[in-house]
């Protein structure tokens, strides 16, 4: 037991598997590098989903991802068990501080990583426009919410960055909120939420009614007209008609814009769809009232990128261990090299 | 002439100068060569911070966002390095070589363009300055490791009084292995921390990302190598080489010549 827990603590050990997973992830880059068809979605994916959606299709090209994270893993156990061998000759060798830190910081970003690679979650490209709440993915009944969104520009007209006020919500109840920017993201538990680019969606039309002249079509615009209350209840750019007649909204772009609008009048409320392709509705045109979109209002949407890491704590706990460890092993390599003192030999 | 491009050209002059004081001082052997010499190198530093410091002023970032300007950050990083070594050690003759090296990443730079392009958002965060500055100065500990390790390989075949003895020149070679490790392992951290707020996560299967971590375990392997005794000395000079190679191809190599998230040009 003793040699065996001897050879887990070696420094030779810790050498040769260095050495190894070095060799392999050298070659394994340049596997990395030339199968982009492949490797290209790694950082899209948490580690696992991507290997089992996409490494697991040529398993011998992607063996080398596997055999370095398996020699990481040892190095790791080997680090962590220098780290405990030295915990338990603390009192004679406290001097090494700074050097244990850092092996301490490695085990956790290794077991951070780790854990983030078998039940994490990443997702890009989420779009969210202003008022929208989404399902948050990876987090189930969890929901964030835009409450309101605004990209910057520099006088040449190139972005600068985009201002996002987020919501988290737990079902209905808000759990934490957030102002996110470039490099300042939503952080909770795990889950980071940056705006990363943000794109243009119409949000209505600019229009002209009979009755009032130029409007704004917009979701919450209401008309006075001579066959009552018109009402402008949702917008949507792109409407499709599923089998059997069922429309249903699909994406951003401007395809088949509609709105779904309410008339009241004293014959009581009607609700109804105006596909602009299909022309005016029978409801409006009966009544008398002309209602001609003539131009789309552009808004800005987010493009959200949610990942969620549960190894992000400890991994970040490695990273203050580290520095600090960097630090104490700084000021004892100075300490000791006033001193005269050299490095022993094994 | 702008007053930035006066300070470039004065401090490459200076470096110049004194390379030519310190083969003067290897092949005279007289000690006010190498103090002239040593003077020079400090006055060439000094013209190269203040033209990194004017240069930072005026993008009112770390300028070190394409080739020149790396090359630029790497050199004052090398020469930075070179002047505790000496203050420090007073390695004299090792100068030349120090020198040189530092002449020639000087020589690739000047001829390219020293404009700033714009910066990306993302780029503009202190994260990002702590990133880089860290690297460089790694890469300098590095570079300097390199040099001791063929200093200490050239004394040990040609025994020479002119360079320091070789106890002196593996301290020199450890010393600035350590002191780089712990300097890049400051860059790994604050750039995974960057990453990790930027993009959502802290380390990217990306040649760049991978082939910093190489380096950075490499180093960590020699920090536990210089405590075999088969592999210090020679064994160490030579790991110092192939480890700059490794730095090389981390740096040039795959900025210019791959695709990677870390272009240079």
């Amino acid at each position: 037991m003793q040699r065996f827990w001897k050879l887990l603590c070696s420094l030779k050990l810790a050498i040769y598997l260095g050495c190894a997973a070095t060799a392999v992830t050298m070659v394994g880059s340049l596997v990395l590098l030339y199968h982009p068809e492949i490797f290209g979605s790694m950082d899209r994916m948490a580690l696992m989903q991507w290997y089992e959606a996409e490494g697991s299709r040529d398993p011998l090209l992607s063996c080398w991802v596997v055999a370095t994270g398996i020699l990481i893993l040892l190095f790791a156990l080997n680090t962590l068990c220098c780290f405990i061998d030295w915990l338990r000759r603390f009192k004679a060798r406290w001097r090494k501080t700074g050097e244990y830190l850092i092996h301490l910081g490695f085990v956790l970003l290794v077991a951070g990583y780790t854990w983030g690679a078998f039940s994490g979650s990443r997702s890009e490209q989420n779009a969210l426009a202003e008022g929208e709440t989404m399902a948050v993915p990876g987090m189930p009944g969890h929901f964030l919410r835009l409450d309101k969104f605004s990209p910057t520009f520099a006088p040449t007209g190139r972005p600068l960055d985009m201002v996002a006020d987020l919501t988290l919500l737990e079902g209905d109840a808000p759990v934490t909120s957030a102002t996110a920017r470039t490099n300042q993201p939503l952080m909770y538990e795990g889950l980071v939420v940056i705006p990363m680019s943000f794109g243009q969606s119409a949000s209505g039309f600019t229009g002209f009614l009979n009755d009032a002249g130029q409007v704004r079509m917009v979701p919450g615009a209401s008309f006075e007209t001579r066959g009552g209350r018109l009402e402008i209840l949702e917008f949507h750019p792109n409407l499709v008609r599923r089998p059997g007649g069922v429309l249903v909204p699909s994406g951003r772009e401007l395809i088949n814009p509609a709105f779904r609008l309410a008339l009241e009048s004293q014959g009581g409320r009607l609700e109804f769809w105006y596909v602009l392709r299909e022309g005016l509705p029978r409801e409006l045109s009966l009544k008398g009232i002309r209602l001609r979109p003539m131009q789309p209002i552009g808004s800005y949407h987010s493009l959200l990128t949610i990942n969620r890491d549960p190894g992000a704590g400890p991994a970040l706990a490695g990273g203050v261990s580290m520095t600090l460890g960097v630090f104490f092993a700084l000021g004892s390599f100075y300490y000791k090299r006033s001193r005269g003192d050299r490095p022993e030999v094994v | 002439m702008t007053l930035d491009s006066a300070l470039l050209y004065g401090s490459f002059s200076l470096y110049l100068g004194c390379v030519f004081l310190y083969l003067g001082h290897a092949l005279t052997k007289k000690p006010l060569l190498h103090k002239s010499a040593l003077g020079l190198v400090i006055a060439a530093f000094a013209l190269q911070t203040l033209c990194l410091g004017l240069r930072w002023n005026t993008a009112g970032y770390l300028p070190v966002t394409n080739l020149f300007s790396t090359l630029f950050f790497f050199s004052w990083s090398m020469a930075a390095t070179y002047v505790y070594f000496e203050l420090r050690y007073r390695i004299a003759a090792t100068g030349l070589f120090v020198m040189l090296l530092n002449l020639v990443l000087l020589s690739i730079a000047m001829p390219r363009d020293p404009s700033f392009p714009p910066l990306y958002p993302a780029l503009d965060t202190p994260l990002f300055t702590f990133h880089i500055a860290f690297s460089f100065l790694g890469y300098a500990f590095f570079s300097m490791a390199f040099s001791m390790g063929v200093l200490y390989l050239f004394q040990r075949l040609r025994p020479t009084a002119l360079l320091p003895d070789l106890p002196t020149l593996r301290k020199l070679n450890e010393e600035a292995v350590f002191l780089g490790f712990c300097l890049f392992s400051l860059c790994m951290i604050f750039g995974s921390y960057w990453a990790y707020v930027a993009w959502g996560y802290y380390f990217s299967w990306n040649i760049k990302g991978i082939w910093s971590f190489l380096v950075w375990l490499f180093y960590g392997g020699m920090c536990h190598a210089k405590f075999v005794k088969r592999w210090q000395g020679t064994g160490y000079a030579l790991l110092s080489l192939v480890g700059f190679g490794v730095v090389l191809f981390t740096y040039l190599g795959i900025g210019l010549l791959m695709s990677s998230n870390h272009p240079l040009d």
